[in-house]
């Protein structure tokens, strides 16, 4: 195979600046006709920069991007579409208002000024059933479809556009097993009609059975573009990390048994979520939800806080019972929560960093109602110095804060209370950079050893491996399995991805 | 016509706009100035006192309904008929004295807006269509127990609040006085720091445990009491009172809001900006009126005001945002 | 397990309501429902109508036109102005003005991303100042008593060519709506308007056409007032607005964005109108339909609110564990 001969796209040097960071310097490739060409990279490598260059929602400084030898000027999502590239972007984009037809036409270029639903009505249909979505009525409301079903609506939609690029941005990521085997066989059969395809993953295994070749990205550049038989895993991590993967291990925390447990969670169900769980967290120690997207994980920190009206079960703090649903309750039980999504949940991103730090805090730092500036400068000293901030900037806004600075605020401003027994983060390493990554793992550390428990989910094996002491695997709702002791990074994989070893597939 | 591409794409340009924006908003203010200063008159005790008396009662309405904007509550669209039922008890209680009279009318006003308060703060319900529903129920209510007569003061009492202590109009005083107090309390208490976080961002502060419902209705009962002096002052003025005392209060009070410069998604914004909003608004009406403009074009412009800073602020905060 | 929502039974309910009262007028009054009472109707519906569906479009795709009542205000003094020689220069007038300001406003809001209320509330009220500035702040005569005559005459016994023009542009909204891409695209930007563009959805140009088609709507309500009455008013007051809200309101749209249809909004102002004329026809006092908005409103407004909704969640979690044995031990129910 000569792919630089038949190649359909070309991406050439492109580069992208935001503000003083270069989301992406001089990248390059090319992707042949029928080809699936995988693009990986750490988080911040740029990968989602080249997507959203690609598909006409940012306008690269320079370097050019061709399809069939023509260079392209995208300056919108539309004159993309108009030039043949269809998108599965990377969070969820269609529209729960509308049905799924409606859906599956929306801002397809070649729908013409009249609306023909009843004669594409077989088209949209087989695109359905292409991706396992056979039981799914046309006329229905997205609103009353899961989450992996509007997924697979949205990757039907693209695959439907007979496009001559078809990116798609972590399109298996919120779907099961046999969901993204369905996506696999319709991306399969796009390409064999001759479409060049973009596949970004974080899935490795996905990435070596479906994909061509792999263009490898780290740090806003190209590292390397390879045939897929010419890779492993772990060459493609090496690729992707630039060194091996090293691993520090130390345990200080954990002399079990020294004092009862600080949160006890007993049957706890969220419908369709999490079928009852049950975990009791002692004081100086770490623990880890280990679970994919859609395994419960989540739900069970979101249900201990309160933040879900559905959830049902007994929590208790020290012994005393928190109703669950209720946010209030919980803060006040001493249960600090940091949720994945710290701009529409977490911070108040407008706002300076002592505004945010002190959030929770206002009782303590208030006299008759009325903010006492002392406790206040007394309280904010104390917590920069514990989050690792620079002092000086404490009256700036947390908008101005890279992406990992911004997490240790959220994180301290949990820690901050001295009366928080214990902190639930989801996922608390999303979107931070390795620096960033080390010291929040610092934080959380230290806050074991100053007598909280600490609750975290993740998917990501090091983080589980290095930090947790305990952890306790989850798949589709229900809890697989509790690791107290070590415990390889394989076997939580499996548990992760697979559940217990149970039957293949239960029935959804 | 694609808008987007218009937009300017290297790094370098990214603060531009802010800095058109101020020198745009520079000539303005210089334009205002000199027209102020060569307009006859205009420089006078007697109009500074004028200028101040038409902000007052708009000016106190728009405090309150700052305390709701801020909170991330949008607007209230029930301000007109709060002021108007609320105004219409004030002058029907005056036989118990002026002020039995004004904190029954207080108290009226913060239970009215305190319970729209209430439901937008515990059940989250869009603040527009609630006041909606709100000002139907508040004017029909008052209308059939009024019997859509107008109601005439019980007693001589009221007169009290039409005094101009100083030669300026007690409104005034009580404006300069709220609003300093309604600034002290956004800025130096818990609550009004919480009022700022939740106007911010409603979904972060319920999930970091703050009392989401509770400030909310807080704030709404702040802005009832705000609305009941109005009110007050307004019949007290009039002398009478009936279902259209508030006139076009609801407006004119959110026109003071946005002049200001607050913006209306919530969580920023101030009571003096508020105060400036109103006496900015006063001032141009002002100034037109002395150099012979009809009313028309006195509202016109107000409006144009409005407009203009609502852009320039948008601008700035997304300015600060790239 | 969850109901369908109510947005598309709401105006049926409403409709339905109205209908059943009107008919029972009768019983109330002890006299007939005469012709002249339903045409009286269409004539009200005439008078919101536009401005219900003017408004109605803006909030299906997620916007909020306050500036609709300026516009109407702005239409019917053009239309006296310059129509006193002849009534198509003040309908062009009136429709030309109508779809500058929509075209200047969508623009702000769709190039710079304003939100769309304090940029139309700023409009409504400049607009209402030049409406006043035109006239002087005095009401003004048209003289042309033929279109007067004409647009009010009685049609098909029920109808007038006012009403039958109100009623005619529901019908084209609709069936542009249903039959091109511009229905659903609509209703995708004021559902998810992130996702709308995602998906290739020309949100800015959509938004701008939107405002258009409601200033040419409101535009057009205004001159239609203004032949009908024969005059112009400097200032409609606030009323129209929310009356026009209401009716949407009730025609199943949500201040969210994202739902509704040309023909709710119909079924949302026809019921209003309907209202109105039990009022008048029963002699029924102001301020009993006035609260009988508010509690409509009301409903709409507590139906759609999220907290009371996870609220109810929580009380039917509650309730159901409470007979399951494991969580036996419950807190006392203050709230």
């Amino acid at each position: 195979m000569s792919p630089a001969a038949e190649e359909l796209v070309r991406v050439d040097q492109l580069t992208k600046s935001f503000g003083s960071t270069r989301a992406v310097r001089g990248a390059s490739f090319g992707i042949a006709a029928g080809e699936i060409h995988a693009l990986c990279g750490h988080n911040g490598a740029g990968k989602s920069t080249v997507v959203k260059m690609l598909s006409g929602q940012e306008t690269p400084d320079s370097g050019a991007i061709r399809i069939g030898g023509g260079v392209l000027d995208l300056r919108s999502r539309q004159v993309a579409q108009r030039s043949g590239i269809a998108l599965v972007d990377q969070e969820l984009s269609v529209v729960p208002s509308l049905t799924v037809a409606e859906n599956l036409m929306l801002g397809d270029q070649r729908a013409r000024w009249l609306n023909r639903r009843r004669a594409s009505g077989p088209r949209l249909r087989s695109l359905l059933d292409n991706v396992g979505l056979g039981h799914v009525d046309l006329d229905q409301p997205l609103s009353e479809l899961g989450i992996g079903e509007r997924q697979l609506i949205e990757i039907a939609r693209a695959l439907g556009q007979d496009a001559r690029l078809l990116i798609l941005d972590e399109p298996t990521a919120t779907l099961s097993d046999v969901e993204s085997e369905y996506v696999y066989a319709a991306v399969r059969a796009v390409a064999a009609a001759g479409c060049a395809i973009l596949f970004v993953s974080h899935r490795l295994g996905e990435v070596l059975g479906l994909c061509d070749r792999v263009t490898v990205m780290r740090d806003g550049a190209v590292v390397a573009t390879t045939e897929v038989a010419d890779l492993t895993i772990d060459s493609l991590i090496v690729q992707m990390l630039g060194e091996a993967p090293h691993r520090s291990r130390k345990r200080t925390g954990g002399e079990a048994g020294k004092s009862g447990e600080v949160l006890s969670v007993g049957g706890l169900s969220v419908p369709g979520r999490v079928e009852d769980f049950s975990l009791g967290l002692r004081p100086g120690r770490v623990y880890a939800l280990a679970g994919q997207l859609g395994s419960g994980a989540s739900d069970v920190l979101r249900a201990t806080a309160g933040l879900v009206p559905a959830a049902a079960g007994d929590i208790r703090v020290d012994g005393v019972v928190v109703r669950p649903g209720h946010p209030i309750a919980a803060a006040r039980a001493g249960i600090a929560f940091v949720s994945n999504d710290r701009k529409s949940e977490g911070l108040f991103l407008d706002k300076p960093i002592s505004w945010n730090l002190l959030a929770t805090r206002l009782p303590s730092v208030t006299r008759w109602a009325v903010l006492d500036r002392q406790r206040w400068s007394a309280v904010l000293t104390d917590l920069v110095g514990l989050c690792g901030l620079d002092g000086g900037r404490t009256g700036d806004s947390v908008r101005s804060l890279s992406g990992g600075n911004q997490q240790k605020v959220f994180v301290g401003r949990g820690l901050g209370r001295s009366d928080a027994r214990v902190l639930l983060l989801d996922d608390p390493t999303r979107g931070v950079d390795v620096g960033g990554r080390a010291a929040i793992h610092r934080l959380l550390r230290d806050a074991a050893d100053r007598g909280m428990a600490v609750l975290f989910s993740s998917t990501d094996l090091e983080e589980l491996l290095d930090l947790a002491d305990v952890v306790v695997t989850m798949h589709k709702g229900v809890v697989v399995q509790r690791h107290d002791g070590d415990v390889a990074g394989s076997v939580l994989l499996r548990e992760m991805t697979h559940g217990a070893a149970a039957p293949a597939e239960e029935r959804r | 016509m694609n808008v987007m591409s218009a937009r300017p794409r290297s790094a370098a340009p990214i603060r531009r706009p802010g800095l058109v924006v101020d020198g745009v908003l520079l000539l303005a203010v210089l334009a205002a100035i000199v027209l102020a200063l060569t307009t006859d008159r205009f420089l006078t005790v007697a109009n500074a006192k004028a200028i101040l008396t038409s902000a007052s009662l708009v000016g106190i309405a728009a405090l309150g309904l700052t305390l709701i904007t801020i909170g991330g509550s949008a607007v209230s669209l029930a301000i007109s008929p709060s002021v108007a039922a609320v105004g219409m008890i004030f002058l029907s209680a005056q036989s118990l004295g002026l002020i039995a009279a004004l904190v029954l009318a207080v108290l009226c006003g913060t239970l009215i807006t305190g319970l729209q308060g209430a439901v937008v703060g515990y059940a989250a319900a869009n603040p527009v269509v609630l006041t909606i529903a709100a000002s139907f129920a508040i004017t029909g209510i008052a209308t059939g127990v009024s019997g859509g007569s107008t109601v005439s003061p019980t007693a001589g009492g009221y007169d009290r609040l039409n005094a101009t202590p100083g030669g300026v109009a007690l409104s005034v005083y009580v404006l300069i006085g709220l609003a300093l107090i309604v600034e002290w309390t956004l800025r130096r208490t818990g609550f009004g720091r919480s009022l700022y976080l939740i106007g911010e961002n409603r979904r972060a502060a319920r999930a970091a445990g703050l009392p989401v419902g509770r400030m909310t209705a807080v704030a709404w009962l702040g802005a009832g009491a705000l609305f009941a002096v109005t009110a007050a002052f307004t019949a007290a003025f009039n002398t009478s009172a009936n279902v259209n005392l508030g006139g076009t209060l609801t407006f004119d009070a959110i026109a003071a809001v946005l002049a200001g410069g607050t913006p209306i998604s919530g969580g920023r914004g101030s009571a003096l900006r508020t105060l400036a909003g109103a006496v900015l608004i006063a001032a141009a009406s002002d100034i037109l009126l002395l150099r012979g403009y009809s009313t028309g074009v006195q509202i016109m412009v107000k409006g144009v005001i409005v407009l203009v800073v609502v852009v320039t602020v948008h601008l700035r905060t997304r300015g600060s945002r790239a | 397990m969850r109901a369908r929502r109510p947005e598309a039974s709401l105006p049926v309910a409403a409709l339905a309501v109205t209908v059943i009262a009107f008919v029972l007028v009768p019983t109330y009054t002890g006299s007939a429902l005469t012709s002249f009472d339903v045409y009286n109707m269409f004539q009200i519906l005439a008078r919101l109508g536009l401005l219900t569906l003017a408004l109605g479009l803006t909030m299906i795709a997620g916007e909020f036109d306050l500036s609709v009542v300026g516009t109407y205000a702005v239409g019917g003094m053009l239309t006296v102005q310059a129509g006193q020689q002849h009534w198509a220069w003040g309908l062009l007038a009136a429709l030309g003005a109508g779809a500058a300001i929509g075209l200047l406003q969508g623009g702000l809001i769709a190039r710079l991303k304003i939100p769309s209320m304090p940029v139309t509330l700023a409009t409504y009220i400049a607009l209402l100042g030049l409406t006043s500035a035109l006239s002087g702040g005095l009401t003004k005569t048209y003289s042309n008593a033929t279109v007067t005559l004409w647009v009010d005459q009685s049609l098909l016994t029920y109808f007038s060519p006012r009403s039958l023009i109100t009623l005619g542009l529901f019908v084209v909204a609709a069936v542009v709506l249903s039959l091109s891409r511009w229905g659903r695209e609509l209703r995708a930007i004021g559902g998810d308007r992130r996702a709308a563009r995602v998906a290739g959805v020309g949100v800015d140009r959509l938004i701008v056409g939107t405002f258009v088609a409601s200033g040419v709507l409101s535009a057009l309500g205004g001159s239609l007032l203004s032949f009908s009455l024969g005059s112009a008013n400097p200032d409609p007051g606030v009323q129209p607005l929310i009356v026009a809200a209401a009716a949407a309101l009730l025609g199943g749209v949500s201040l969210a964005g994202g739902r509704g249809h040309p023909l709710g909004l119909l079924a949302g102002s026809l019921a209003v109108a309907l209202l109105a004329e039990i009022v008048a026809v029963a002699a029924v006092p102001q301020y009993v339909s006035q609260l009988f908005f508010a509690g409509l409103l009301g409903i709409i407004v507590v139906i759609d609110a999220p907290d009371l909704h996870s609220a109810l969640v929580r009380l039917r979690t509650r309730l159901r564990s409470s007979h399951h044995p494991r969580t036996s031990i419950q807190e006392s129910a203050d709230v």
